[in-house]
């Protein structure tokens, strides 16, 4: 028999969520710790390896110190395919919303004042892509279970990690849910990666578009549609931006400056 | 001598301890947060309520209903919504999910195997099967109140300011109250596991508490007072004149004082607070267990929150009852555009305040504080006496550093909450 895969869980940034989502596989937990040589994963248990060489490393969260630079870094360098963990470590989530807008000292001294700090320098959140060569992609805000143990079973078996790249829609349409924007309302579902099983639509709430961007996305339809239907080219682009993280710096810019 | 946790195990995010000590005293105690800052509270201005309920739970996974529940306080005060009793009901039901979650979380998987002598719960199945996987399952139970009533495990969207997208049906809502009854069982049991640990006395001294208060003399979880266990009731809007905040270098988490003295909040808190107002099995275990150390010794918030899943357990039923004998609301409107809410619920790590002002229905100002914040300086205080203790006792590194971890635990720090934080940093 094949020697068991080694895996690590790495957190920066972010809510935990993606980690707690691991934990919230009631059923599954302990086949997963049997399938995986578990080396390192601080949320769930006491006998870590920091030092370890692991075949596969699920990083969470998002980067915003000089030290979660370097600490990346390492564990890109024991780890043989280096996994991008929900949507934090893909994009940055929430709390890159604003990236880009020069604005990042302003709200740091709005926060903090003028304490100093010595445990890190802070800076503005970015994704791990940005530091570190990144193999793959398990998306979610959090990962959602299904996808999540599907993508755990292809690297504990060698595979690539798959994911489903189409938008919300397509499962909003399987559930035979009435089209929120058809209503009016202001849901993301045609810009925003699947997989979800669209969980908010189906309880008639907007898709506030918290998986991240799918590749074929077409925000300039979207916001062209919305702004027919009487929103404000301002507050489109706020909640384009809600859930965009680094990825959607750049079409908010395109958007802006197009009439 | 310098005693360093470099990265605490079992709790949720990224934080570790250095402790120095110098002879027979200990000179310094830091818990450290390295998570980065987020500066959550600055991009919450400019946001709609919808969009401030969907974001800021996003500082905690662990917390996230516990926030989605404060910030639509803060909003729905701030901007006078109706709420419904069934929308009051249905997010009391969603809140106890979340307790139900955390708590069993903790209790059994994170703190447990510290007391047992094992370094996760997993490794605990082949001893004990069967209490881990009927802990699983409470906690799953947790989960499935939670998807059910917002969407999702984590980061629903169902619940927003003015109600929810959708209410569950009444078959969904009687399997709910069939399924607690069903574990009430095995939490009795349980608890009695918990209180039979033996808790070490090597770090007893008094300390402060505070929870919310609910109205109507009631346990709970949520409420727009606070009480203190020297018998202070403020309003909630109030909490600025009694809580002061500070940032410290070696953390990004910012830190709480009550009259300049550090204090405690979490199921030790409540328990302490109100402790006196639970019913059935949750009061007689309450009474059966409770005694004078509680006030003195951190470790007893397992036990406080073994008793509170008990509670959990047995409010369900008869909110499941009372629910479903009413009419789904439609989603209420605010009734101005502007104004300040403040709202404060009980998270499962204790107090958690959301703070707005808005204007033209757009926020213009938010300060939230969380319970690991909260905690942080009674964390420091209780390690440092710990520390002391044993290095009285001549306890080698080693030895005290895994000793100081487990006090951290027993708090059930949730460092992604603390790290963020609030503003007016006046050194």
């Amino acid at each position: 028999m094949k020697d068991k895969p080694s895996l690590g869980v790495y957190s920066f940034t972010g809510c935990a969520g993606c980690q707690l989502a691991i934990l919230d596989c009631e059923d599954q937990l302990v086949d997963i710790f049997s399938a995986a040589n578990v080396r390192v994963f601080y949320e769930a248990m006491s006998n870590n390896d920091d030092d370890a060489k692991v075949d596969i490393a699920l990083v969470e969260g998002s980067i915003n110190t000089d030290e979660q630079q370097e600490e990346l870094k390492a564990v890109r360098e024991k780890a043989k395919i280096l996994i991008a963990f929900g949507s934090c470590a893909h994009h940055g989530c929430v709390q890159a919303m604003a990236n880009g807008d020069g604005k990042w000292e302003e709200r740091f001294k709005k926060v903090y004042g003028d304490a100093e700090f010595t445990v890190a320098k802070p800076m503005e959140t970015r994704p791990l892509h940005e530091f570190v060569k990144v193999d793959g992609w398990i998306p979610g805000c959090p990962p959602g279970a299904s996808q999540m143990l599907k993508a755990l079973t292809q690297l504990i078996n060698g595979s690539p990690p798959t994911y489903t790249n189409s938008a919300v829609c397509l499962e909003c349409k399987f559930k035979e849910n009435e089209c929120l924007l058809n209503k009016h309302i202001m849901c993301l579902g045609p810009l925003t990666m699947g997989g979800c099983g669209a969980p908010c639509p189906s309880q008639n709430m907007p898709c506030v578009g918290c998986w991240g961007i799918i590749d074929e996305a077409n925000h300039a339809s979207e916001l062209k549609k919305l702004m027919e239907y009487g929103f404000s080219k301002e507050e489109i682009l706020r909640r384009f931006r809600l859930f965009g993280g680094s990825d959607i710096v750049d079409k908010v810019s395109e958007l802006l400056e197009a009439k | 001598m310098k005693v360093t946790v470099n990265h605490l195990a079992r709790v949720e995010g990224d934080g570790g301890i250095v402790v120095e000590i110098e002879g027979d005293k200990v000179k310094n105690v830091e818990v450290t947060i390295f998570e980065g800052p987020r500066l959550i509270e600055s991009l919450a201005v400019g946001k709609s309520p919808e969009e401030n309920a969907s974001f800021t739970p996003r500082i905690c996974a662990i917390c996230s209903v516990s926030h989605k529940n404060a910030s639509i306080r803060a909003s729905e005060r701030a901007l006078s919504y109706p709420e419904p009793e069934k929308t009051y009901l249905t997010r009391e039901l969603m809140h106890t999910g979340e307790i139900i979650e955390s708590n069993s979380l903790h209790v059994f998987a994170l703190a447990l195997p510290d007391f047992l002598g094992y370094p996760s719960v997993v490794a605990m199945v082949d001893k004990y099967e069967d209490v881990v996987l009927k802990a699983l399952e409470l906690k799953k139970f947790g989960n499935k109140i939670m998807k059910l009533l917002n969407g999702k495990f984590i980061h629903g969207e169902n619940a927003t300011a003015g109600g929810f997208g959708k209410y569950p049906e009444e078959q969904e809502l009687l399997e709910i109250k069939e399924e607690a009854e069903g574990l009430l069982p095995f939490m009795l049991s349980a608890a009695d596991i918990v209180g039979g640990l033996e808790i070490p006395d090597y770090l007893e001294e008094e300390t402060v508490f505070v929870c919310c208060n609910p109205a109507d003399n009631k346990f709970g979880f949520w409420g727009d007072e606070l009480i203190f266990s020297d018998g202070s009731v403020i309003p909630s809007s109030d909490y600025k004149e009694y809580i002061l905040e500070k940032t410290v270098p070696y953390s990004f988490a910012k830190r709480s004082l009550y009259k300049n003295k550090p204090f405690t909040v979490g199921a030790l808190a409540r328990l302490i607070c109100i402790g006196d107002r639970l019913t059935g099995k949750a009061s007689e275990y309450y009474k059966k267990y409770r005694n004078d150390r509680w006030t003195k010794n951190p470790f007893y918030n397992n036990l406080a929150q073994a008793i509170e899943l008990i509670y959990a357990l047995e409010k369900i039923p008869g909110l499941v009852e009372k629910t479903i004998e009413l009419e789904d609301p439609l989603r209420q409107l605010p009734g101005r555009t502007e104004g300040r809410g403040v709202g404060t619920v009980e998270a499962p790590r204790g107090l958690l305040v959301h703070d707005y002002n808005y204007k033209d229905g757009l926020c213009t100002d938010a300060n939230i504080i969380t319970p690991t914040a909260m905690n942080l300086d009674d964390i420091e205080r209780y390690i440092g006496l710990a520390a002391r203790n044993l290095n009285k006792q001549g306890k080698d590194p080693d030895y005290m550093a895994f000793e100081f971890e487990k006090i951290a635990r027993a708090y059930d720090p949730c460092i992604s909450c603390a790290t963020h934080l609030v503003k007016v940093i006046k050194k």
